[in-house]
């Protein structure tokens, strides 16, 4: 296998008797952007899994820089330079929101964004001291973004990013990986097609857990097929 | 406990400490020293489970451990420097036993009450280990005749001079603990604590940090083993067994767990209580140690330092 | 030939007694996730009931069925005093049953008074086997286990009650979902498990030094059990008896039974590494 940025290939994912994925390719390269796109149930969070390594697919291989990362332990795969926002933000509420940051930070080995330029990017210069049990639901999916930011990754998967903001929140949530995406790669899974408009990323439509179409969001949105899929004419 | 009030108390504990002797008589001296080795003790059980939120329920294991290797290292014929190489010796024997515990446990993904039930089944067997084992522990009765902590030409048996010893470590290695704990590495171990996997998906290796704090807390435990063998001139296999393990957790929690100092005042006024329940009914002590057991966990959760903060927080709510 | 005879033999004396003790601890470890630390107190409880019932006249047979009773009244306390109030305080629960173990000790030896008591076996001798003679008595306590083990089985497989419980086990709010009472479920399944107890410290009265301190070594040896067979389920349960209790009767010819437990202890920590989720079921670990 050529030494891709990131490469999933002839993925597929059993659960006992239940086929969850098959045959799925995705390669990206470095400071690319993509979004996974489909209807419910059509396995955009088991492939997310899958490409994070944190599910071992039954067929098929992910590789990151050519390195396989299926079933590695969880902070092995972080310090490869992978990052992740999970769909249920998931902070350390006991620790103030500098200091979630700086556990993210001390993750890593490289550290590329300054804490206040971070602070500044999330929008919570100003509850730098609260803890996190005491945040706003919002506020905790910024933090959990910014969080993984600091671990300074060179791919960013983003589960969900915009699942319960406001439609001016998920306006600046789309400026802000627009910003990131100077520096990194980023895979985001979403089911607000208004956001991924804003994205206006390379997109995957997956459908039954399988491969539908891949395209500019352009192309996608005025396709007859994909229209089709999340109307449930298919 | 926020970081200034922290330090102030600790001063002032230190100032106490210190200003001690002037006014004590040496026999009393003694009896308070031995309870400050066992409050370092405290504090070290303490560094592990307030942190970490898990319970070890064998943290005598390693204080035996440092006690009986203190006391067979340093009673080899002609050996040099015996009260350096016995606390070195102790204190790595316990990080050892600690490493290869943390290995096989937190690394094979056992936590919460798991981690506690092989402790305590650890403690059991060390005791009878420590009584059959004769030959080299010396069985029910153990070993007497174990020198006083010499360091060269320096002297520290007497009296005044251990006391001033323990205070001494006793406070440095508080120090030490609290500036870890309060730094990166007690945050990250809050975040482990908090959300295990989160931190693992930042990078952080859980298992390892489990282990090395768990490292940290039982070479603590024996350096105060190994120090009270040196002070007390002999060592029994109460030393390693399940009611000072228990005792241990009595003494944090009374003394309010994750705070370090409270452990330290804890050991010191539960052994003090001990001292006067005992004289008059010694088969009366099981019972109460029982009974505060029962009701720390239903009425004082915090340990009983909490009072002052509970009752600061009622004159608050009063004034306004 | 022999000897391998009565290492089998003493291997399943030992194995119906951890096993007995087990059951208690499996069922309130993977039912409720709570760690009872009294549990040998149980054991206790249940050796004294033979030994009072034997110093008022009565027969070992009567204290046999008195200790069950015993157990159960005591587990029943525990629970509705205490236990119920913290189940979703692991560590909590945990201290408390440390202290009342403690309480329940010291109260043994206030009413009983020092030093080991003594109980008279039901019968004396022994019996024949072809290939080698076998104490009788030991030979009556292994089938009494066989049985009660298969008892409570087929409790658990055939009744209604066992039908609840192995539905709160696999998963608990489901099974409140479908109307099984979970707090009742627990409070009997825990007196259940303290009465086997209880049965399993009066079978072995007449062999073991009948002492108020005498449940932590059965406490530490059945937890062993849990952690090699897992929790909630009777074959996790046998598979962690049969490891133990064999294990331990077969290094009990070679090595101090002192030096036996603690090679089985480290098995037990090197099994759980290496079989993190084979042995042990892995969600009830992580409490």
């Amino acid at each position: 296998m050529s030494s891709s940025f990131l490469r999933a290939e002839k993925i597929g994912m059993r659960f006992g008797g239940l086929q969850v994925l098959s045959d799925i390719d995705l390669e990206i390269g470095e400071r690319s952007l993509t979004a996974i796109i489909g209807p419910n149930g059509a396995g955009k969070s088991t492939f997310l899994n899958v490409l994070t390594g944190v599910l071992r697919p039954t067929e098929g291989v992910v590789a990151f820089r050519g390195q396989a990362i299926g079933g590695l332990p969880l902070h092995r795969i972080a310090r490869l330079g992978i990052a992740r926002k999970f769909q249920i933000p998931s902070i350390f509420s006991s620790l103030t929101v500098v200091e979630n940051l700086q556990v993210a930070r001390w993750g890593s080995a490289r550290t590329e964004w300054p804490e206040d330029e971070l602070l500044e990017m999330i929008g919570l210069r100003d509850r730098r001291s609260v803890q996190g049990a005491e945040l706003a639901h919002g506020e905790k999916q910024w933090l959990e973004i910014g969080m993984a930011i600091a671990s300074s990754p060179t791919l960013l998967l983003l589960d969900e990013p915009t699942a319960g903001m406001t439609p001016q929140e998920t306006a600046d949530t789309a400026a802000l990986i627009h910003r990131l995406n100077k520096k990194l790669a980023v895979i985001a899974v979403e089911h607000d097609i208004s956001f991924v408009r804003a994205l206006g990323a390379d997109t995957l439509v997956l459908h039954q857990g399988r491969f539908f179409r891949q395209g500019p969001f352009a192309e996608i949105e005025a396709d007859e097929a994909v229209r089709d899929v999340y109307l449930g004419r298919r | 406990m926020r970081d200034p009030s922290w330090l102030i108390a600790f001063a002032i504990g230190l100032l106490l400490l210190a200003l001690l002797p002037t006014w004590v008589d040496s026999y009393n001296l003694t009896v308070l020293r031995d309870a400050l080795i066992f409050g370092l003790f405290a504090a070290s059980l303490d560094f592990f489970w307030g942190r970490t939120g898990i319970l070890c329920f064998g943290h005598s294991v390693f204080f035996g451990l440092g006690a009986y290797i203190m006391a067979l290292v340093s009673m080899t014929p002609d050996i040099p420097l015996p009260s350096l190489l016995g606390l070195l010796a102790g204190i790595t024997g316990a990080g050892l036993l600690a490493g290869a515990v943390g290995y096989f446990l937190f690394f094979g993904g056992v936590r919460g009450s798991y981690f506690t039930i092989v402790t305590l089944a650890l403690s059991v067997i060390a005791q009878q280990v420590a009584v059959s084992w004769s030959s080299v522990t010396g069985g029910d009765t153990g070993l007497i005749g174990i020198p006083p902590l010499m360091f060269g030409g320096l002297d520290l048996s007497g009296d005044v001079a251990s006391y001033f010893t323990v205070v001494a470590l006793l406070a440095t290695v508080l120090l030490g603990l609290w500036a870890l704990s309060r730094g990166r590495w007690g945050r990250i171990l809050t975040a482990i604590s908090d959300n295990e996997m989160r931190a693992a998906a930042l990078g952080h290796n859980a298992a390892l940090r489990l282990t090395m704090t768990f490292v940290i807390s039982a070479s603590t435990a024996a350096l105060a083993g190994a120090l009270y063998v040196a002070m007390a001139g002999l060592v029994a296999p109460d030393l390693i067994g399940l009611l000072l393990a228990t005792e241990v957790i009595v003494w944090v929690a009374v003394g309010g767990r994750g705070t370090l100092i409270g452990p330290v005042v804890g050991a010191v006024l539960v052994q003090r209580a001990q001292q006067e329940i005992s004289s008059f009914n010694p088969s009366l002590w099981p019972l109460i140690i029982g009974c505060v057991f029962v009701l720390i966990v239903f009425l004082l959760p915090e340990g009983v330092l909490s009072i002052g903060t509970r009752i600061r927080a009622l004159f608050r709510r009063g004034a306004a | 030939m022999e000897v391998a005879a009565t290492t089998l033999l003493n291997a399943l004396t030992l194995i119906s007694i951890l096993a007995l003790v087990g059951l208690g601890l499996t069922i309130s470890f993977g039912l409720m996730n709570v760690t009872n630390l009294a549990h040998g107190e149980f054991v206790a409880i249940g050796a004294f009931s033979v030994y009072y019932i034997q110093s008022l006249g009565g027969s070992f047979w009567l204290g046999l069925m008195v200790a069950p009773l015993a157990g159960a009244a005591a587990g029943f306390i525990l629970e509705w005093l205490i236990l119920r109030h913290l189940y979703d305080r692991p560590v909590g629960a945990i201290l408390a049953t440390w202290g009342i173990s403690l309480i329940l000790q010291q109260s043994l030896e206030l009413i009983f008074g020092l030093g080991a008591k003594p109980v008279v076996p039901p019968v004396d001798g022994v019996s024949d086997l072809g290939l080698i003679t076998y104490p009788t008595y030991r030979l009556i306590l292994i089938s009494i286990a066989a049985t009660t083990l298969l008892a409570v089985l087929l409790l658990l497989r055939r009744t209604g009650f066992g039908l609840d419980i192995r539905t709160v086990i696999q998963n608990r709010e489901m099974a409140e979902a479908v109307g099984i009472n979970t707090r009742r479920a627990f409070a009997v399944a825990f007196a259940f498990g303290a009465a086997v107890a209880g049965l399993a410290g009066a079978l072995v009265s007449p062999l073991a030094t009948v002492l108020p301190q005498m449940g932590v070594n059965y406490l530490a040896n059945s937890f062993f059990v849990v952690i090699v067979g897992g929790a909630g389920s009777i074959t996790g349960l046998l598979a962690g008896s049969s490891f133990v209790g064999g294990f331990t009767s077969i290094l009990n010819y070679q090595i101090s039974p002192s030096l036996a437990q603690a090679l089985v202890l480290t098995a037990a920590i090197v099994l759980v590494r290496l079989r993190p989720n084979g042995f042990v079921p892995v969600g009830s670990r992580f409490s």
